[in-house]
């Protein structure tokens, strides 16, 4: 029984048990390290939160290929299944980098969304706040017209107003607003003339105001220019200085010039003697 | 012992003959299949999902060749190491998709809060 051929075998196998046996620690061939390696950086990586089943895939052929190795230690199929550890290792490091990426893509896109959302918002509140301000201003011109019509009606109560071709006139006496021959304003004329800016300050912001002083015919023309002139200022300035814009006003002197009565009496004479306030001037009514 | 000695002799009687192994045909149209996936994934527009789908063909090639040799035992290792390719490779290239993806809505989101 015991040939040459069989003797060696036995002797070779006896050696092998006592190399797997004996010493128990061969060196692993570098695929199984591999493997081992790759397990490892997947089973601490994210793959364990994302991917457990692949980790446990990866895991279970890591321990195929370990239990060859422990039978046999030598044989090319470590190798293989070693392979095959390593790259279900990766599979699960892969599987869950994808689970990853695809949880950005929806954070990023329901942050997209929540800012679609948020100026959508911001917008309609402008909106809002636009339609407020308009009504607030519709509101306040409303009532600026209200108070000027206001103003205006309680002015024909104390001044004579009419309209003719050179825009709204407003004529106010000579002898209520200043002392014979004087330029001075009387105290009575302010309460007057506070209502007329008053009427004049709610109306249109951009209409003209021209200030005509007039006199009656006697006396010198130049001192009735010069008088009338200086009044037509007092009367400008004070109405300025109630908040009408200067750039508004004018003063004109125009002396005995356009009579609104006859000269050749007393009370036409008094007539004469007035302030004409002229609103409008082609930009307003 | 007993057992140990034994396994020692497998090796042997399993080299004597090979054919007894089956045929892997599973494993294979498994191998081929994830392959065509990978394809079908564009694995070969990224660079390591292209490396692992090229590794999976050549080891199915090798496969074949082997079975064609009554090698079922080599074919039907090297067409585990192909699958486990094969799928790394499908994987790899959902990856680099769902990566792409997920810049996009990333520009997309910033260019809406930064922007108009």
């Amino acid at each position: 029984m015991k040939t040459q051929a069989s003797r060696f075998l036995l002797a070779a196998s006896v050696a092998s048990i006592v190399g797997v046996m004996g010493c128990g620690a061969t060196v692993p061939p570098p695929e199984l390290v591999a493997a081992r390696t790759a397990y490892k950086k997947a089973a601490d990586g994210p793959a364990n939160k994302e991917s457990p089943a692949q980790v446990h895939e990866a895991q279970l052929a890591l321990d195929v290929a370990e239990k060859k190795w422990a039978e046999i230690p030598d044989s090319a199929e470590v190798k293989d299944l070693a392979y095959v550890a390593q790259r279900k290792a990766e599979l699960a490091e892969a599987t869950a980098d994808t689970s990853l990426a695809v949880k950005q893509k929806d954070l990023s896109e329901r942050g997209a969304q929540q800012a679609q959302v948020d100026a959508l918002r911001s917008t309609q509140d402008q909106l809002t706040k636009t339609k407020e301000e308009l009504e607030r201003e519709k509101q306040r011109r409303a009532d600026a017209e209200k108070r000027a019509a206001q103003a205006m009606a309680d002015l024909q109560k104390i001044a004579a107003v009419k309209q003719d071709s050179r825009g709204v006139v407003i004529t106010l006496s000579g002898g209520v607003l200043f002392k014979t021959g004087e330029s001075k304003l009387l105290p009575a004329a302010m309460a007057q003339l506070n209502q007329v800016a008053d009427a004049l300050s709610g109306n249109n912001p951009d209409a003209t105001i021209e200030v005509d002083g007039y006199t009656d015919n006697q006396g010198k023309d130049a001192t009735n220019r010069e008088l009338s002139q200086k009044r037509a200022t007092s009367v400008a300035d004070y109405i300025v200085s109630r908040g009408i814009a200067k750039d508004r006003v004018k003063a004109v002197g125009k002396g005995s010039d356009s009579p609104i009565a006859d000269n050749t009496s007393t009370e036409g004479r008094a007539q004469n003697r007035r302030v004409e306030i002229v609103v409008g001037g082609g930009a307003a009514k | 012992m007993k057992r140990s000695r034994s396994l020692l002799f497998m090796p042997f009687v399993l080299a004597a003959c090979g054919g007894s192994f089956p045929v892997p045909t599973e494993r294979l149209s498994s191998a081929e299949g994830a392959s065509r996936t990978a394809h079908e994934l564009n694995a070969e527009g990224d660079p390591q999902a292209a490396l692992h789908l090229k590794l999976a063909n050549e080891q199915i090639e090798k496969a074949k060749a082997a079975m064609k040799n009554d090698d079922n035992k080599a074919a039907d290792l090297l067409l585990q190491r192909a699958s486990a390719d094969a799928e790394l490779s499908v994987q790899l290239a959902k990856g680099a998709k769902a990566k792409a993806d997920a810049q996009s809505a990333q520009d997309r989101a910033a260019a809406l809060r930064g922007g108009k």
